[in-house]
């Protein structure tokens, strides 16, 4: 039986490193593939676990840890060097660009790290347009509950029904020229200070 | 307007390149500028070399390094200009520190605490502990050369007894609270932030090593700089602005607010303020900012020292492809800074404020002395 092939993933995004290592797995070759995550690299990772390949994501501060080991390789029973097979530089370019960059062992397999790398950089690729969805769901999320928000002051204070309280909160709104979240946000502002008991 | 890119890593000697960005000093340059904060050297290492930035605040002995085939390529980098000088701190822990103490007095010399520090590297041998580990951010870092050189100054081997590690920053104040290292070199705020919490003790700064030690450098992609002549002369001059700015007591409060800001440097106000005190950092672009030919080759010359490097190099040369005073000088001028004649000067040896030969005027320098009387000549 072929020796298994071991990859060592840092990243502080262990959801995003999920993704990873679930890409490495599909891509599996003819050889069985060990994964390991971390979010933080650690020396002895590399005696306990004996990667072949170390994929860290470049948000990583522990990027120039891994780094050094190319040349202080006393601390380290083998030599860790950077991904740089000149015959691949879009792999390797992609890959930076994506937010991810390669280590591998002296004499791993050069397709195998190629493959390795550009799958690492399609699930960065992904996840980063995941998280821009994400932010903007947050965003729109955080609208919505302004809008209720005022609407609920309004059907309060001046007695309207939820429809109409929409109906009166988008003609100001139009009215204004302005975004109903900002309407609604301006709305949220004036009765903090109509609350009462605060008056003296 | 040129756009360009630049990176710089959270510390606060990249005080220049956003004081340039908060002041609006790009803009009025004619430069639309992005800058990126990266998390590691690395990155802004690989980047520069594939053309994913333009420009970016780098440790001054990287694009010597990489130049001599020291670790991955970096592509052709120029250097128009230093960030400032100083900055760095060196932190022992609590436990260290006790033992660098001698009838209960710290000495505060370097050359004292060297001293007591090949007492505790014989103590620890005759009792069959393991070395003494210190951490730095990089390989090719004044940090590295600064511990090396004091430790190398009472005697002591450092390849042979000392154990080196390289780790970032942000996690070396946690590495000594669990005692994985035994101290550290760092750029501020990082020490500062690490006393403050109670993980050690600062035990000296850059100025206690070198009154005026070269630091951080703006590293242009050459061939950027070769296609925007004028954009890279602007470029200097926005930076060279910044350090007018940040170097005028009156702006201090305002530095700290910029540096301060989580896009920035995103540590405590306290420690920011400690470190700007504490660490000797200059920003002073008449003093601090010219990029010395006699810096670069002191860089090498460290490489060589410390075995990383062969003697056998066009020291002379390399130095002058990427250190470029006459870049610095076209951009300075204009501002009404004072232009030094020579390209290189000798470091050290200077306990005083002395003056070199510069254009229109002289330029008054502040002391340049190394903690053990050392002195490096170009010539």
């Amino acid at each position: 039986m072929a020796k298994t092939v071991n990859v060592l993933i840092i990243d502080p995004d262990e959801a995003r490193a999920e993704q990873v290592a679930e890409g490495v797995r599909a891509d599996n070759g003819d050889q069985e593939t060990v994964i390991r995550q971390e979010r933080h690299f650690e020396l002895r990772m590399l005696r306990d676990f004996d990667p072949d390949m170390v994929i860290i994501a470049c948000e990583s501060p522990d990027r120039d840890m891994l780094e050094a080991l190319q040349v202080a390789n006393e601390q380290v029973p083998r030599p860790v060097v950077m991904f740089v097979d000149r015959s691949d530089d879009n792999a390797t370019a992609k890959a930076l660009e994506a937010g991810v960059a390669g280590y591998i062992v002296d004499g791993f397999n050069p397709k195998r790290i190629s493959s390795i790398l550009t799958v690492a950089a399609q699930r960065f690729a992904v996840t980063q347009g995941l998280r821009k969805d994400l932010d903007k769901a947050k965003a729109d999320l955080a609208a919505r509950k302004t809008i209720d928000r005022a609407k609920g002051v309004l059907m309060a204070s001046r007695n309207l029904s939820e429809d109409d309280a929409y109906k009166a909160l988008r003609k100001h709104a139009m009215d204004t020229g302005r975004p109903i979240q900002a309407v609604a946000a301006d709305i949220l502002a004036v009765s903090d200070l109509l609350k009462p008991g605060d008056s003296q | 307007m040129t756009e360009l890119k630049i990176a710089y890593s959270p510390l606060n000697d990249a005080a220049l390149i956003l004081v340039a960005e908060a002041l609006g000093f790009y803009d009025s340059e004619g430069l639309n500028v992005t800058l990126i904060r990266e998390a590691n050297w690395s990155n802004i290492r690989d980047k520069l070399a594939y053309g994913m930035i333009d420009a970016a605040h780098i440790l001054a002995p990287m694009p010597f390094a990489a130049a001599l085939g020291l670790g991955p390529s970096m592509g052709r980098i120029i250097a128009p200009m230093a960030l400032g000088a100083n900055g760095n701190s060196v932190l022992v822990s609590a436990k260290l520190k006790a033992r660098l103490e001698d009838g209960g007095k710290l000495d505060t010399s370097l050359l004292g605490s060297a001293r007591l520090l090949a007492r505790e590297v014989e103590r620890r041998r005759k009792e069959g502990l393991g070395r003494l580990v210190f951490a730095v951010p990089f390989t090719w870092s004044p940090h590295h050369f600064v511990l090396r050189h004091w430790v190398a100054s009472a005697g002591l081997d450092p390849e042979r007894q000392i154990q080196w590690i390289v780790v970032p920053p942000s996690r070396m104040a946690d590495m000594v609270k669990d005692g994985v290292i035994d101290g550290f070199c760092s750029g501020s705020p990082w020490p500062q932030a690490a006393q403050l919490n109670g993980h050690g003790e600062i035990l000296f700064s850059d100025p206690d090593y070198w009154t005026l030690k070269p630091e951080k450098v703006l590293g242009v992609r050459a061939a950027w700089a070769e296609a925007n002549p004028e954009a890279t002369i602007a470029l200097t001059r926005a930076l060279l602005r910044a350090g007018q700015w940040a170097s005028t007591p009156a702006h201090r409060e305002d530095l700290i607010r910029i540096l301060a800001r989580t896009a920035s440097v995103n540590a405590p106000w306290k420690a920011i303020e400690l470190a700007l005190d504490g660490s000797g950092l200059t920003f002073d672009p008449q003093t601090a900012t010219f990029p010395w030919i006699s810096h670069a080759k002191w860089f090498m010359g460290q490489m060589v020292r410390w075995g990383m490097l062969s003697p056998d190099h066009d020291f002379d040369q390399l130095a002058r492809h990427v250190y470029r005073p006459d870049l610095w000088r076209e951009a300075a001028a204009p501002l009404g800074l004072d232009c030094p004649l020579a390209d290189e000067k000798t470091e050290g040896g200077q306990p005083a404020g002395w003056e070199i030969p510069a254009k229109p005027h002289n330029i008054l320098m502040p002391a340049n002395q190394l903690f053990d009387g050392g002195v490096f000549r170009c010539a």
